[in-house]
């Protein structure tokens, strides 16, 4: 299916951004302006809503001319882009954004023709899905553990990686209760929010160095 | 492909010399008229690509610019500002993208690349010292003759002699300077392993375009490079890098893991440094001979480079975090090999400073006061993008371990390593080669500064010091 890879569905949404031309700045401005502040870490919406595993917003103006012999073409509106990799079924998750970031999607999507507010969820599963494109070609960097499993499985590596390097040579007696006691905290043990990207690297990323 | 003309490349370029004895020599312009004068008298001299049917020279001598060094030049701004950025920022510039952060910044390099004042680099290679300093002063007369240039340093760097033989060996011990890779119409002597990997597993060369400027790269695109054509063309980019290498550090971190490895014997400490590496001491690949050296291999040019990570992606004889297996990591990402085509580079170099025999430190010694002695590796790498080859390798591939799957895990040698970072060696049931966790990692090797410079044709030399360099 189009929309979908194992355990993760792709989802694509192009919602057409309100053409008023009385708006002081336009509404694609707006939207602009808004995304350019969302935080992107753990406070980021889409850390706060559940499932996500990746999730990008982007205002497309039109189609880019490039010259001769191209033919130029324009689009009829300016559209807002939304695609998300997210767990589970489709309905699932947007009612899930719908109850846990309401005021952000209100702050973005009230500038596109046609959106009736995140309030009535019904409505807005209906409106976003109406928006909704087929993925068709979709690629997710894991598609067969949710977003919890992997922040699980992350922490697991690392700690069990941890004490193996402690545990090196240690007798065996003593690194089996150890380790017995190792799993049972581990066990217990939350994983880390979404959002958060492990430890911080010191090095600058961009250009055509990735 | 086109046929490649030896005598207006650089020699530097097409070959590395195998000489024991070179000095660098670090020179700022002061006056570009009296600058060009000097290039002109260099020109006869320059050593290039032509074979030597007679026999090596007794020395060499090539020249490089930095983009200051071509502004000082004054060459039009139109084809100043026609670089690839990279090139024009300089290595300074670029020490967020490189990872030259901590022990590696710009406080804690030598004055001379402190400064930015390097405009261009004289490379002198010589066959013994009295031809080396023979060579150096007619270098410094003409300097002084045509007040062309100030002598801001010299770096020295010699091969290290053991037991009276010149060898490949660079300070901890590891015999170097295997991987070179081939390419179309360079003439060499080559051997599998060296190019890149078909799909029937037999090794071509790469695409011209991926050392050259000028001539098609492994993705049918011409490298990104200055106007016009003919200054560009048959020239090179080279990364100068001066590595000062932590010898105590390296040996006591040997002592202190060697110890608990295996059986925790002199042998398991040998196997234990070519876990590190990729490569026993000797050269012999470990993924060609896991268990022991055998310098039959090393010796073998069909065996020393002929080797692919494809059944031994667990890492069980070939560590994945291996420092050889992470800046050229052959099939290793699979697709045959083909995602590393665009990110392979040349490397010259040769080590400096004294080198410390294993056996005089054995028992007591002072790893901070090794530590102090200037001694590493000039490490100079030549590519046609350095974005996309040596920078891509150093961030992504030295500094960054996601493409090998090991996360943000640095390369053991050459990282610059902080708290709680481990290196793991995989291993198997086999007593003799256990799973393995390093922890504590210290910085083995120091950056002590460099730069980018351009390498131009003898062509694009003529063209500079005539003032012919037209980018319309």
């Amino acid at each position: 299916m189009a929309n979908q890879s194992g355990s993760v569905y792709g989802l694509t949404l192009l919602s057409p951004i309100l053409n008023d031309e009385h708006a002081v700045p336009s509404h694609d401005l707006q939207i602009r302006k808004y995304l350019a502040t969302l935080p992107t870490g753990a406070d980021s919406p889409f850390a706060i809503a559940p499932g996500t595993h990746l999730a990008r917003l982007v205002v497309m103006d039109d189609v880019i001319y490039v010259g001769m012999p191209a033919c130029e073409e324009h689009l009829n509106s300016k559209y807002l882009v939304f695609e998300s990799n997210f767990d589970g079924d489709l309905d699932t998750y947007l009612a899930g954004l719908a109850t846990t970031i309401p005021q952000h999607l209100d702050a973005i999507w009230s500038h596109c023709t046609g959106y009736p507010g995140a309030g009535d969820a019904q409505a807005f599963a209906r409106y976003m899905k109406a928006c909704q494109i087929d993925t068709t070609f979709f690629f997710a960097a894991v598609n067969d553990k949710s977003v919890t499993e992997t922040l699980v499985a992350l922490q697991t590596q690392r700690a069990v990686a941890d004490f193996v390097a402690t545990h090196q040579g240690v007798d065996p007696a003593q690194t089996q209760r150890e380790f017995i006691e190792f799993i049972r905290i581990l066990k217990v043990t939350p994983p880390p929010p979404p959002g958060i990207m492990g430890p911080h690297r010191n090095l600058k990323t961009g250009g055509r160095n990735e | 492909m086109s046929k490649l003309n030896p005598t207006d490349i650089q020699g530097f370029v097409l070959r590395g010399y195998n000489m024991p004895y070179a000095r660098y020599c670090f020179l700022h312009f002061e006056d570009a008229e009296r600058a060009c004068t000097l290039i002109r008298h260099l020109l006869p001299i320059i050593t290039t690509g032509q074979l030597w049917d007679q026999g090596k020279p007794h020395s060499t001598v090539n020249l490089a610019f930095t983009h200051q060094g071509l502004v000082s030049l004054d060459l039009p701004i139109a084809t100043l500002i026609s670089f690839p950025v990279e090139f024009q920022q300089g290595m300074q510039a670029r020490g967020g993208i490189l990872g030259d952060t901590g022990v590696n910044s710009v406080e804690g390099w030598d004055e001379v690349w402190r400064e930015g004042k390097v405009h261009a680099w004289l490379g002198i290679h010589a066959l013994s010292l009295e031809a080396l300093d023979a060579r150096s002063a007619e270098m410094q007369s003409l300097i002084a003759e045509t007040g062309g240039a100030r002598l801001l340093g010299n770096q020295d760097a010699a091969s290290i002699v053991m037991d009276g033989k010149v060898t490949a060996k660079e300070h901890f011990g590891f015999t170097d300077g295997f991987g070179n890779p081939d390419y179309l119409g360079v003439c060499r002597s080559t051997q599998p392993g060296q190019g890149k990997l078909t799909a029937d597993g037999t090794w071509a060369p790469l695409a011209t375009g991926e050392l050259l400027l000028g001539y098609a790269d492994e993705a049918g695109e011409l490298p990104v490079a200055p106007v016009p054509h003919l200054l560009a063309s048959n020239g090179t980019f080279m990364v100068y890098r001066k590595l000062h290498q932590n010898v105590g550090t390296f040996r006591r971190f040997l002592d202190q893991w060697g110890a608990r490895y295996g059986a925790g014997d002199g042998f398991a400490r040998e196997k234990l440094a070519s876990k590190f590496i990729g490569r026993w001491r000797d050269g012999t690949p470990v993924e060609v001979s896991p268990d022991r050296p055998d310098i039959g291999i090393v010796q073998d040019p069909n065996r020393s480079t002929n080797f692919t990570y494809g059944n031994d992606a667990a890492g069980t004889r070939c560590p994945i975090g291996a420092h050889i297996r992470r800046v050229n990591p052959r099939d290793a990402f699979g697709f045959q090999g083909k995602l590393i085509n665009r990110r392979r580079i040349t490397r010259r170099g040769l080590p400096y400073g004294p080198f410390a025999l294993e056996d005089e430190t054995s028992g007591t010694y002072d790893p901070s006061e090794m530590d102090a002695t200037d001694r590493g590796v000039v490490f100079m790498a030549l590519n046609a993008s350095i974005s996309r080859q040596f920078e891509f390798v150093q961030q992504q591939w030295i500094a960054y371990g996601n493409d090998a799957h090991l996360g943000n895990e640095k390369d053991l040698l050459m990282g610059s390593h902080s708290e709680g970072e481990k290196y793991a060696i995989q291993g198997d049931t086999s007593p003799a080669n256990p799973p393995f966790f390093c922890t504590g990692l210290p910085n083995f090797v120091e950056l002590r500064g460099g730069e980018y410079f351009f390498v131009p044709s003898i062509t694009a030399l003529g063209m500079i010091a005539m003032g012919l360099v037209d980018p319309r």
